[in-house]
C-alpha cells in the first residue's frame, strides 16, 4: 500500500538551504504527481511562499490554533504528497509538540508516511538538534541533507551515520541566478535546450536523489 | 469479597479542579478495568454527571438518604470502587458527616479502604485546609493533589510556612496534576465526553466523532501523565486490582 509522503525539511539553524531543498522537492513532486501541498513555517526567512505561491500555503507552530491547522492537514492519508519548510525558529517547537501528541505513530497507523530531511550544518545547535531528531524519529525516516555550499568538505561524524541525501554546491553566479523568484526548476529543464550546462545537470541530478529516495522509503515500507 | 473502596475528592475551596481529578480517576479505573460508580455531589446539576452520566449519580451529601445511598449500598454493589466528587466548601463537612455515621472507624478497623484526594489551591487558605483534614485521616490513604491545570502556581509563599503544615500529616502523598493546553481543555468540555473518549476520538455513545489530532494527542500526553503518577501512588493496589498489563485506553 503506499503511503502519502510528509516531506519536513528542517534545521535548527537559518540561512542553510531548506527553503531551496523545499523548492526543488516540491517542483520536483509537482512534475512527477502533478500536485503537491507546500506549507510554509519560515515567515522569517527567506519564504517558500514567494516562490511557489500556487502550491504553497502559510502554517504556524507558536500556538494551538496553528498547529491544529497544520498536523490535521498533515496526518491525512489523501495521497498528495506534502513538503514542510521548518522555518529554524520553528524547529524546537515543532518536534516538541509532534513528540507530544504522537505524530510519527499516528502517521504510521493512519497510512501517512514522514520523512525528516535534517540539513546539517557545523554549529553546535546543528549538534544538538539532530541527536534530538534521532531519538524520536525511526532512522528510516530520517535524512540528513549534506548541502556542499553550508557544510564545504566532510559532513560531520555525528550526522553521517543514517541516510544522507548531497546538494553540490553551485557556483555562486548560479546560485543567484535559481535565488531569482521567478526561477523554477522544472521550467529551466523543459525551456533549456543544453542539457550539458551545470544547472541543467544540478536539478537532473536532485531530481534523481529525490526519486531514489522515495523508490527506497517504498522498499523499506514494503 | 474484595473490601470495598471510597475515594473522596474534595477541596474547600471551588475551582480547583476537583472535577477534573475526579474525572481522570473514573477514566484511570475504567482503562484498568475496575468496575466503578461514582456520585457527583453538585446537587442539582453535576458536572462528572455530564462527562460520566452511566457511572454517576447526583447527590446531596448532607442528607441522610442519600448518605444512605451511597455508604449503606458499599458491601451489596458489584463496583468495589465508589468515587465521590465533593463539592466545593463540603469536604469539612462531609468528613465529620463520615465520623459521624461511623465510617471513619470503620476505614481504621480496616473494612473498608478509604482515600482522600485532597486538591489544593494556591492560597495559604490550602494550607489551613490540610491542618483541618489531617484530623480525620486515620486510617485513610491521604493525596494532596497540586493541580496545574489551570496554570496555578503553587506555593509562592514561605517554604518553611508550608513545610509546618506538610510535615504534620506523615502519611500523606504529594500528587501532581500537570497543565492540560487549554484548547485541549476546552474541546473536552464542549464535546462533554471522558478524556479517554476524547483521546480515542469518540462520542458519548461510542460513535466515530472528528476530534483535532493535535488537541487529542495533548489530551493523550496529559492524561499519560496523569496516570503515571497514579501508577506511582499504586492506585489499583490500593482498590484491589493490581497493576493492569494493557490498559485499553492506551492503545
Amino acid at each position: 500500500m503506499r503511503h502519502t509522503p510528509v516531506y519536513i525539511i528542517c534545521s535548527p539553524r537559518p540561512l542553510v538551504g531548506k527553503t531551496l531543498i523545499a523548492r526543488l522537492l516540491s517542483e520536483f513532486l509537482l512534475l512527477k504527481n502533478g500536485e503537491v501541498a507546500a506549507f510554509d513555517i519560515n515567515l522569517k526567512e527567506p519564504s517558500l511562499l514567494e516562490y511557489l505561491p500556487a502550491i504553497t500555503e502559510t502554517a504556524e507552530v507558536d500556538d494551538t490554533f496553528g498547529k491544529m491547522t497544520l498536523m490535521d492537514r498533515l496526518i491525512v492519508d489523501d495521497g498528495i504528497a506534502k513538503v514542510i519548510d521548518l522555518g529554524f525558529h520553528a524547529f524546537d517547537e515543532f518536534f516538541k509538540m509532534s513528540e507530544e501528541i504522537g505524530f510519527m505513530k499516528e502517521a504510521a497507523r493512519r497510512g501517512v508516511a514522514p520523512v525528516i530531511l535534517f540539513v546539517a550544518d557545523t554549529d553546535r545547535a546543528s549538534a544538538r538538534g539532530y541527536p534530538m531528531l534521532q531519538q524520536q524519529i525511526p532512522a528510516t525516516a530520517l535524512v540528513t541533507i549534506d548541502n556542499e555550499f553550508v557544510v564545504r568538505g566532510e559532513l560531520p561524524p555525528a550526522f553521517a551515520h543514517g541516510r544522507t541525501l548531497q546538494i553540490a554546491a553551485l557556483p555562486v553566479f548560479l546560485k543567484t541566478y535559481i535565488d531569482r523568484l521567478t526561477f523554477s526548476f522544472t521550467a529551466y529543464l523543459r525551456n533549456e535546450k543544453d542539457t550539458s550546462t551545470e544547472l541543467h545537470q544540478w536539478i537532473r541530478k536532485n531530481y534523481l536523489s529525490f526519486r531514489e529516495l522515495e523508490l527506497s522509503l517504498l522498499l523499506q515500507r514494503s | 469479597m474484595a473490601k470495598p473502596v471510597v475515594i473522596v475528592v474534595g477541596a474547600d475551596k471551588g475551582g480547583v479542579g476537583k472535577t477534573t481529578v475526579a474525572r481522570t480517576l473514573l477514566d484511570y479505573f475504567s482503562a484498568n478495568n475496575v468496575p466503578t460508580r461514582a456520585f457527583d455531589t453538585e446537587s442539582p446539576r453535576g458536572t462528572l454527571k455530564r462527562f460520566h452520566p452511566d457511572a454517576t449519580e447526583i447527590v446531596d451529601m448532607a442528607t441522610t438518604s442519600d448518605q444512605m445511598k451511597i455508604f449503606d449500598t458499599l458491601n451489596s454493589s458489584s463496583p468495589s470502587v465508589t468515587v465521590i466528587d465533593v463539592r466545593a466548601g463540603l469536604l469539612s463537612p462531609s468528613l465529620i458527616s463520615l465520623r459521624d455515621i461511623g465510617f471513619l472507624d470503620a476505614a481504621k478497623s480496616g473494612q473498608i479502604t478509604f482515600a482522600v484526594f485532597h486538591i489544593l489551591g494556591p492560597s495559604i487558605a490550602s494550607l489551613d485546609e490540610i491542618a483541618e483534614t489531617a484530623n480525620f485521616m486515620q486510617g485513610a490513604k491521604y493525596f494532596l493533589v497540586k493541580n496545574f491545570i489551570n496554570n496555578t502556581s503553587f506555593f509562592e509563599w514561605d517554604q518553611a510556612t508550608y513545610n509546618s503544615y506538610f510535615h504534620r500529616i506523615k502519611d500523606a502523598t504529594e500528587l501532581t496534576i500537570p497543565k492540560l493546553n487549554e484548547m485541549a481543555y476546552e474541546q473536552v468540555e464542549v464535546a462533554s465526553v471522558p478524556f479517554l473518549k476524547f483521546v480515542a476520538n469518540k462520542g458519548m455513545q461510542d460513535e466515530a466523532a472528528n476530534y483535532s489530532f493535535v488537541l487529542r494527542g495533548y489530551v493523550r500526553h496529559w492524561l499519560a501523565n496523569i496516570w503515571s503518577e497514579f501508577d506511582r501512588i499504586k492506585l489499583t493496589d490500593l482498590v484491589g486490582s493490581g497493576k493492569s498489563g494493557a490498559r485499553g485506553g492506551e492503545k
